[in-house]
């Protein structure tokens, strides 16, 4: 190699109107992509701050004369707002914490332990996933009116004391891929299974981790149906009380009160998102699935 | 149990480690858990009622508390739910429901208490001031409007009736329609012909909505309203194709497949016609009276606005039905039943009911409340005029037992939307709701016994 280097030569003009095209045309697609994503939720934040009358309005009012902030502070007075966003976070913390750790630990056996009908288990896990929640509703409410636990958070414990089969498959995915040699290490160390699974495969799942719990935390925030089955009015999430809780006196929908509500009731999940996209990408794509 | 790296396996400890982790993930939140999970008894009685947002308000739970010394518990109304509930043996003490289609529902699976005891003794809900609309929630075992009652509405309108927005009837060039006397069906679709603007193909402005509270009702209704019924003696089976019902299936289609208002193929998106009467972009809407509650806050639409009476066939009877009746009734595996009959005297005879009858939301079901209905202005005082004059033609107009109102409506938006659309005729579709319609109701008679 010469100790002097030549300066890069310049693409020819006809080379760079090419490349510059070529993104051009790229920013294009991500930037009307994005915009298709993003609209939804742009529409939503206008809808809040709308009145009724322009809601209804046609031809379409895309902006509002007056922007209503009022309406904002009148979806959060109207309805007990921060309690039921506390009992929507519990219940999300509580099953996104356990659901993790139960999936990881039947992902790990899954992935590192032999036995008879392993497979088939597995099979039965995966089929599992294809179960409509709805086929499941009356039985798992009769069990637990059974149990006595109908308008207690006890059920979300016990689901995540349960592992949910697509986590166990995420975690069981990126557990196969680790290193044998490191599990060999450490038996001959002395290492249990248990010890093995606590003090070597977790703390290197970060990305899978991290992506387990984003995923149990927003199906729980963001679900309806067992809320609803399961909790009184008192009790139950902020999913359900925005859906149901605002309306008139008479029973009518307050569409702009719900809109805004609906703003508040999605920022948490963004910010999580937003803080944790980096090991949710990253958890997607070591555990093999894309 | 052999793993990969070949080592012992310890089948037991891998098994009570998964317990021990189960039971000590339990531990160390079931303070959380249980913190939020305490009993829902407090103080005095606890009655659990099973409600929509806004039937009862939070300050009327604190009101019932101090005054009643009874806690009540709401529970969110959901049919599914409803059903776990009573499957489950512990319904809530109180429930909603529209009278006009869940009283014989409910009645008929046994489910229902028998409340004519509670109001023989009653001191607050007497029975000769019940308004006649109550007696959509009596059922004798075979037709609705007779034998024992087993709930009572909390409001109610007459919901064939249709306000009417005369600013749109001026543009239009259209007569408004009389106050006392009704037009006629066909009369009403050629004014909501006449009232309809459209721009590029949409709709801006709608002629006039016309679909009732459902469509089983209000197809049930206006047969009535053509001199027949939809459902045969027992309320086993419907017949579309008797010449009462295909009238009114008829007017109903065409209705829809002009496009005058809001249907299954032209849906309002703001889901009632609330908002988009009040928007200026619906000529005549059809709900009863209790709409006036909506008007009555903006003065400019209360000063173009007006009630009118229930439309007619011509030759038909003239009758008026309430198409909902919404009210409670208490199971009969209710486990408080003094503690929900107090409550329920409470809701339909005290407080909550006078409030209720003084908002203009509906008319109050106790005769003794009618002076509470707002009549201070002159606009009000004229709808009180058209709906005193309607309710002489009260009716009850009986339902079916054998199925639910929605279920029934969710054959009918599968199979009539083809003759909205003009791809098959009237009578194909009288007849597909027949068989559609009527195998739904035979299982439900099975299942009724």
């Amino acid at each position: 190699m010469t100790a002097t280097s030549l300066p890069p030569k310049p693409a020819p003009p006809d080379v760079r109107v090419r490349i510059r095209a070529k993104r051009l045309a790229l920013y294009t697609v991500l930037v009307s992509v994005t915009g298709l994503f993003l609209g939804p939720f742009g529409w939503l934040i206008l809808s809040g701050l709308k009145t009724q009358g322009e809601l209804a309005a046609s031809p379409v009012h895309w902006l509002p004369r007056a922007f209503q902030w009022h309406n904002f502070a009148d979806a959060f007075d109207q309805i007990d707002f921060l309690g039921y966003a506390r009992n929507s976070l519990i219940i999300a913390l509580l099953y996104a914490t356990l659901v993790t750790l139960s999936s990881a630990w039947v992902g790990y056996g899954f992935a590192r332990l032999d036995a008879p009908g392993k497979k088939w288990l597995f099979g039965v896990l995966l089929g599992s996933m294809m179960l409509p929640q709805m086929v499941t509703l009356l039985p798992t409410y009769l069990i637990f009116a059974k149990l006595g636990m109908v308008d207690t958070y006890w059920p979300w414990v016990l689901w995540g004391l349960s592992a949910a089969p697509y986590l166990v498959f995420l975690f069981r995915q990126f557990f196969a891929s680790m290193p044998r040699e490191l599990e060999e290490a450490a038996i001959v160390d002395g290492c249990g299974y248990a010890a093995i699974f606590w003090r070597i495969f977790l703390p290197q799942s970060w990305p899978v981790l991290s992506t387990s719990f984003i995923i149990a935390f927003t199906w729980t925030w963001g679900d309806y149906i067992a809320p609803q089955l399961l909790l009184s009015t008192d009790r139950t999430t902020l999913a359900v009380a925005v859906m149901t809780a605002y309306v008139s006196e008479a029973g009518t929908p307050v569409p702009e009160l719900q809109a805004a509500a609906s703003v508040m009731y999605v920022v948490p999940i963004l910010l999580i998102f937003l803080v944790a996209q980096r090991g949710f990408v990253a958890g997607m794509s070591t555990s093999g699935l894309k | 149990m052999r793993s990969h790296a070949g080592a012992p396996p310890s089948r037991r400890r891998f098994l009570a480690l998964s317990a021990g982790g189960a039971m000590a993930g339990a531990s160390a939140l079931s303070g959380c858990a249980m913190q939020v999970s305490s009993g829902v008894s407090g103080s005095g009685e606890t009655v659990t009622v099973m409600v929509n947002s806004g039937d009862i308000l939070p300050e009327q739970v604190q009101q019932a508390k101090k005054d009643l010394g009874i806690k009540i518990l709401l529970v969110k109304y959901d049919i599914t739910k409803l059903i776990a509930m009573l499957t489950n043996g512990n319904p809530p003490d109180l429930v909603r429901g529209v009278g006009a289609v869940d009283a014989p529902f409910f009645a008929a699976r046994d489910v229902a208490e028998e409340l004519d005891s509670y109001f023989a003794r009653s001191g607050v809900l007497k029975l000769d001031d019940l308004d006649p609309v109550n007696d959509l929630w009596r059922y004798d075992g075979r037709t609705q409007g007779k034998g024992p009652r087993y709930g009572m509405a909390k409001d109610f309108s007459q919901d064939s009736m249709y306000w009417y927005d005369t600013a749109a009837f001026d543009k239009g060039g259209a007569d408004y329609p009389p106050e006392t006397e009704p037009v006629t069906y066909e009369e009403w679709l050629d004014t909501a012909k006449r009232l309809v603007q459209r721009k590029k193909g949409q709709t801006t402005v709608f002629g006039g909505s016309y679909g009732g509270l459902t469509r089983s009702t209000l197809l049930a209704t206006m047969t009535v309203s053509a001199g027949g019924s939809l459902f045969n003696d027992d309320f086993s089976r419907v017949d579309f194709t008797t010449p009462e019902a295909r009238k009114a299936l008829a007017w109903y289609i065409d209705y829809c497949r002009t496009k005058v208002g809001p249907s299954l193929i032209q849906p309002d998106p703001n889901g009632w016609d609330g908002p988009t009467y009040q928007a200026g972009r619906l000529a005549m809407s059809n709900s009863g009276y209790w709409m006036g509650g909506m008007i009555g806050t903006d003065r400019k639409l209360a000063a173009v606005s007006r009630l009118a009476p229930a439309p007619v066939f011509s030759g038909g009877p003239r009758i008026s039905a309430c198409q909902g009746g919404t009210g409670l009734w208490m199971p009969r595996g209710s486990k408080n039943k003094d503690a929900a009959w107090r409550v329920f005297e409470w809701f339909f005879g005290e407080e909550p009911a006078k409030a209720r009858a003084s908002g203009g939301w509906g008319i109050p079901t106790l005769k003794s409340m009618r002076s509470l209905m707002p009549a201070k202005e002159d606009y009000q005082k004229r709808v009180l005029k058209v709906q005193e004059n309607e309710l002489k033609h009260f009716s009850v107009v009986s339902f079916t037992p054998y199925s639910r109102a929605d279920a029934v409506d969710a054959l009918f938006n599968q199979i009539a939307p083809a003759a909205m659309n003009g791809q098959i005729s009237v009578d194909t579709l009288a007849g597909r709701l027949n068989s559609a319609i009527n195998e739904q109701l035979k299982r439900g008679k099975e299942q009724v016994g």
